[in-house]
């Protein structure tokens, strides 16, 4: 690769995600809008001073189009099962009932924000829990706004041990660490630590939005209840086996938090009353609309189905290697710009294990759900229709801006300006750069969305970074792929599912602003840790 | 008040909109495969005026219209 790394080319890589950036947060667009604009950019940036030709900028775009496509799988249905639930008024069921067993607001909203989205983390991954968790949280009230930042803090924690590993394998892969070995551990468990912090400060963070110190106060013993169990819990089972190390304690999470709801400090009615998160209007409706004969069990029966399905066919070695065996791909060409920035070919391009990807689990989750709601009258007539025409028409919109920023991403990726992005940074900064080395992280999942890409993409730089450095790898990795987990938090891509389906499409500048408030200065403290572990 | 079709919605553009870039996507490929270097021009220009069908809707055609 001979691109000239110099000031220049940092600013055209960079301009982009800067225009991205200002667009959504100071103008306020929408991703949908601000997207194509951030991509206009990249091509032109990648044609005129990466010395890219139409070929590979084609070759990348239909690249990051299957990639987009894979995404909006699991966004059509993950909407398809909040249908399937609407449609049989499940929510009103499970508002009423969660409400009973927490008769307590804010571990209410704890639970149904923080902990259920962990719990989903855990074996879904890819944007699920944002999109399941949005409609869960305004149907017991919560503003749709906060409806969309809270899941996407209760998400970020389980993004690299979460989806049974996923993000953490492809960080090993990366950085080229042999399982089981000492350098390996070590990078698990540093990791593990700074998403322990991460974790803390989310549940602190949702307390504090649904009413300031006083919420604090009262939820501080849960969130650290929570945090034992999650964090703690994480940085013990990465010793064990990393693929069960989110998922196991976000599981029992989930039950410690209704346990918690009979404890002496959480077991009676309490709330704030001009909480600025919650819609009172609506609280105070709609309960009567519930059907009278659904128990909280029968409501939640989707989601029970999800988890059973995704587990059996994720854990179960034999399921999982006969269904896994069904894949989809296409063949890519290897294509090069004008400064020698190869991208290999490829004879089968990022395949999609159809009958093994989240997206099917959620179909026949919905779809068992459709025919059980069905089955007991809770679907009117044309309901069935409704979902399908509801799930695709919520889909469309999202699904221009999930192409457009996995398009801008894969440009940026495929003509080199994402390595000049990472590697002007290291020059510019020196030893200081570890303080930036969650930020590398952080970038990279709001560039591709996902901790698994960022890991992919910036792993093996961080690990040659640290080593130019002669700084502890295991600590500049555990902050990269810490920092690509916060990164969920603010990735665009994310964002727009939860807009869809909280029904707030074109508010992801107002979402992202009220998000970075916390992210940034988490990453900052990350960073801070990092250099005085490293770096004095 | 007059109902508007799906396709005379933002909603229904943008599906014309996906329509498009899915099509352009399978030129591409076939442009890539083929060694037909037009075809992939064209599916590249198809997916950049659909992407900018939203932007281009929102803050021009829908501003000049409320001016008018």
């Amino acid at each position: 690769m001979n691109i000239p790394v110099n000031i220049f080319m940092w600013v055209m890589a960079f301009l982009p995600i800067a225009v991205l950036l200002v667009l959504m947060i100071k103008f306020q667009w929408g991703a949908t809008e601000a997207a194509p604009i951030g991509l206009l950019i990249t091509i032109i940036t990648g044609i005129f001073f990466y010395k890219a030709d139409l070929t590979l900028i084609a070759a990348e775009s239909a690249k990051a189009i299957w990639n987009a496509l894979i995404i909006l799988l699991i966004v059509w249905t993950a909407i398809l099962m909040y249908q399937v639930g609407d449609e049989a008024k499940a929510f009103l069921v499970i508002r009423n009932g969660m409400r009973k067993l927490l008769p307590n607001e804010l571990l209410l909203v704890l639970a149904m924000g923080w902990i259920f989205e962990s719990f989903l983390q855990g074996i879904t991954g890819f944007g699920v829990p944002v999109a399941v968790g949005a409609p869960l949280l305004i149907g017991i009230g919560v503003q749709p706004m906060w409806a969309v930042i809270i899941p996407l803090f209760g998400q970020a924690w389980g993004n690299t041990f979460g989806t049974l590993g996923a993000a953490w394998d492809s960080l090993a892969m990366s950085a080229g660490l042999a399982v089981g070995s000492a350098e390996y551990i070590s990078t698990a468990a540093w990791t593990a630590i700074f998403i322990w912090i991460w974790n803390v400060i989310g549940g602190i963070a949702v307390c504090w939005f649904y009413g300031k110190g006083k919420a604090v106060k009262k939820g501080l013993l849960a969130v650290i209840v929570m945090a034992v169990i999650q964090g703690g819990g994480e940085l013990l089972l990465v010793y064990v086996n990393t693929t069960i190390s989110c998922f196991v304690p976000a599981t029992i999470s989930l039950i410690v938090i209704l346990l918690l709801g009979r404890s002496k400090l959480y077991r009676e009615e309490w709330s704030i009353e001009d909480s600025p998160i919650m819609n009172r209007k609506f609280t105070a409706q709609g309960g009567d609309e519930a059907p009278k004969d659904m128990t909280l069990v029968q409501a939640f029966v989707p989601y029970f189905l999800l988890s059973i399905i995704t587990l059996v066919v994720l854990v179960v070695s034999p399921i999982n290697a006969f269904l896994g065996q069904f894949k989809i791909g296409f063949a890519f060409p290897e294509t090069a710009t004008g400064y020698g920035y190869v991208n290999a070919a490829s004879e089968c391009f990022s395949p999609l294990a159809i009958f093994t990807h989240a997206s099917m689990f959620l179909f026949v989750s919905s779809i068992i759900g459709l025919v059980f709601y069905k089955k007991h009258g809770w679907i009117r007539e044309g309901g069935v229709k409704r979902v399908f025409v509801k799930s695709i028409s919520m889909t469309m919109p999202s699904g221009i801006a999930v192409i457009g920023l996995v398009i801008m991403s894969k440009i940026m990726d495929g003509t080199g300006q994402t390595v000049v992005l990472a590697n002007g940074i290291a020059d510019v900064l020196g030893i200081a750069y570890v303080v930036f080395a969650p930020f590398v992280g952080l970038l990279g999942t709001f560039m591709t969305g996902s901790n698994m890409s960022s890991n992919i993409l910036f792993g093996g730089f961080q690990q040659t970074t640290a080593n130019l450095l002669g700084v502890n790898s295991s600590v500049v990795l555990g902050a990269q792929s810490a920092g690509g987990a916060i990164g969920s938090a603010v990735s665009p891509s994310k964002i727009i599912l939860g807009t869809t389906t909280a029904n707030i499409l074109g508010s992801e500048g107002k979402v992202l602003k009220k998000i970075m408030s916390i992210t940034i200065p988490a990453t900052i403290l990350i960073g801070i840790i990092v250099f005085a572990l490293v770096g004095l | 008040m007059e109902q508007k079709g799906f396709f005379q919605t933002k909603a229904g553009g943008l599906t014309i909109a996906f329509i498009v870039i899915m099509i352009a996507f399978a030129m591409i490929l076939a442009g890539l495969n083929t060694g037909m270097q037009a075809l992939c021009t064209v599916g590249f220009i198809a997916i950049v005026i659909a992407m900018l069908y939203s932007p281009v809707k929102v803050y021009i055609y829908d501003r000049l219209k409320q001016k008018k």
